[in-house]
């Protein structure tokens, strides 16, 4: 194939959303603090529908924070993506279930800002901020779905993409990489020879890298094939999403899939639980 | 096994995932669930020929302090440094519904009289996140924990304990901040990516990994402590820890609540005005930014005993 979107966050937006309707740096009335270039923020429709994306855009760097660059999450990234969440919630509030605009996450993301200055203030704090904020939209109605175009790697992943209702990926012939960390590096901390780690993870996806691995374990909903697919697969999802909230279906759309196929059978602690009755 | 009395003097730092589960919570309180004798293993680390540990690296059960049910999740470092896997994540989720589980029972029961009694969940956090052996498994459990905090939100406190040897990293560094309050001793430590990955980053001139010093004051105790990252700090003992967990649950829900240093708008933009004050000093130490929130004898405050730092330390402002 050769095609790849990695790297392109701005592009992923035009592709997705309808032609001219994205408005960069604004949810409605308000603007968005002018930090974090990174995290390329704003509203626009899809398929006519209302809704506000959060993309990486891999292609600057943070002129205050000199790790900050290539995709990266830093902490100004973090924050201003957490605010426009949580200024969404404040938004719809009134809204009836069912009319809670949804959020779109384009993921193309190495990591969180790996610098002295981000451990000394709080790196943690900010994509820890992002998520909560992500899972309390989630709570409120607001479907997410995320949007996999290139890098979903360890903690930036965890933030940006793991707390979606549905995780969507580009196939791995688009250059995508889902990991913690790539085999090799697993390789060493494992002391194991690649070649046959490689083996082990065709039929155990649960440490290999891969989008393949990843849909294998039940972390996607689908991949997607064609980048002209995007646009209608999200739509599809962001219906369904709606559609099991509406249900009270929530646990259909967990943001990750346990239990899924094959954690259920070492995950379901409900026995357990109804079981046991703690005297109170 | 020593009793409780005796325990409670013992250091945290030096105590196994177990011995701070039983004797954080009240004398002859604490039942574990999922014990070892329940022998759930990871399935994962078999295959690439790794030993398992009977309850995979963490302790998780309920206690009581005062009236309140306690429910303890204690990770192990001893095992894998304390990483999640997906047995060990699993139970974290479980606690926490279970915690759940018991609030609405209790307020069924004692609709008139529940405040009293709600119960809480105590992370006693000792683990460098995800587990490698099993990645994905173990990143998925971050993401669930994460929501189960959420989840709590309005109904249970959740306090985060950190005092351990390994500290608390990765992943876990973002659970460990989203709880209510987080209570530290001066040898715990908060962190995100590890100080090898930053030298890789930054250079060694800019950030030396094998700066011991300089990586004990970033992600120690006292630094969290002035940047209010830890809502309280605390002697190296279980007895203190219990203690300190134990002034907590007699607050209100809102008192425990405004300990938070993340999970609202409001919060976000108190961090941001932290971010901007990064952003504007080119901070190149911990004791820098204690200097700049007042700490006169900021190159001191690490050999500072506790009593002494205690009295003394300047503590970043609340906005």
């Amino acid at each position: 194939m050769g095609m790849t979107m990695l790297g392109k966050g701005r592009k992923a937006i035009s592709m997705i959303l309808d032609e001219g309707s994205f408005v960069e740096g604004k949810i409605d009335e308000y603007t968005l603090p002018d930090i974090g270039p990174g995290a390329v923020i704003g509203t626009g429709s899809l398929k006519g529908r209302k809704i506000a994306v959060i993309a990486n855009d891999a292609m600057v760097r943070n002129p205050r924070f000199p790790v900050v660059y290539s995709g990266v999450i830093g902490m100004e990234e973090a924050y201003k993506m957490a605010t426009t969440v949580y200024k969404m919630i404040e938004l719809d509030k009134d809204k009836p279930q069912g009319e809670k605009r949804p959020l779109v996450l384009i993921v193309d993301t190495p990591g969180n800002g790996p610098g002295k200055v981000e451990e000394l203030f709080g790196m943690n704090k900010a994509t820890g901020a992002y998520q909560l904020s992500l899972a309390e939209a989630r709570q409120h109605g607001h479907p997410i779905v995320a949007m996999i175009i290139g890098r979903a790697i360890s903690g930036a992943f965890l933030c940006h993409g793991l707390q979606a209702d549905h995780i969507l990926s580009l196939s791995e012939e688009f250059q995508t990489m889902i990991h913690v960390m790539p085999l090799a590096g697993i390789a060493r901390i494992t002391k194991r020879d690649i070649e046959s780690l490689t083996e082990l993870s065709k039929t155990n996806p649960v440490f290999a890298s891969g989008a393949g691995f990843f849909y294998k374990l039940g972390g996607l909903e689908e991949l997607v094939n064609s980048v002209d697919d995007m646009k209608d697969t999200i739509d599809r999802h962001i219906t369904e999403i709606y559609k099991c909230n509406a249900e009270g279906n929530s646990e259909k759309c967990r943001p990750s899939p346990f239990p899924s196929p094959s954690v259920l059978k070492y995950t379901p602690l409900l026995p357990w639980q109804t079981h046991h009755t703690y005297d109170v | 096994m020593r009793k409780w009395e005796e325990m409670q003097e013992r250091s945290f730092y030096e105590s196994t995932a177990r011995e701070r589960a039983i004797n954080l919570v009240d004398k002859g309180t604490f039942t574990e669930l999922l014990a070892p004798i329940d022998k759930m293993t990871s399935p994962h680390l078999p295959i690439l020929g790794e030993a398992v540990s009977f309850d995979d690296g963490v302790v998780t059960g309920v206690g009581k302090i005062g009236k309140r049910p306690v429910f303890v999740i204690s990770q192990e470092g001893r095992f894998i440094g304390g990483a999640v896997g997906e047995v060990h994540g699993a139970k974290m989720v479980a606690t926490f519904r279970l915690a759940q589980q018991s609030y609405e029972k209790i307020k069924e029961k004692y609709p008139n009289d529940y405040e009293s009694r709600i119960p809480a969940v105590v992370i006693s956090f000792e683990t460098g996140g995800v587990r490698l052996h099993e990645a994905n498994a173990g990143l998925l459990a971050h993401a669930e924990v994460m929501e189960q905090i959420q989840h709590c939100r309005g109904k249970i406190p959740v306090i985060g304990l950190v005092g351990s040897k390994v500290g608390c990293f990765g992943g876990m560094g973002f659970v460990v901040v989203a709880t209510d309050m987080v209570i530290m001793s001066d040898r715990g430590r908060i962190g995100l990516t590890g100080p090898e990955v930053i030298e890789e980053a930054m250079g060694k001139k800019e950030f030396d990994a094998s700066d011991k010093s300089l990586i004990y004051r970033i992600t120690g105790g006292k630094h969290k402590y002035i940047m209010r990252d830890a809502a309280y700090l605390v002697k190296d003992t279980i007895g203190d820890f219990h203690k300190q967990v134990a002034e907590a649950l007699k607050m209100s829900y809102d008192e425990v609540q405004s300990h938070r240093c993340i999970g609202s708008l409001k919060l976000v933009e108190e961090q941001l005005e932290l971010v901007k004050i990064a952003a504007e000093n080119n901070f190149k130490d911990a004791t820098d930014v204690w200097a700049y929130f007042g700490n006169k004898k900021s190159d001191q405050i690490q050999d500072q005993f506790y009593d002494e730092f205690i009295r003394e330390a300047k503590r970043r402002p609340r906005r």
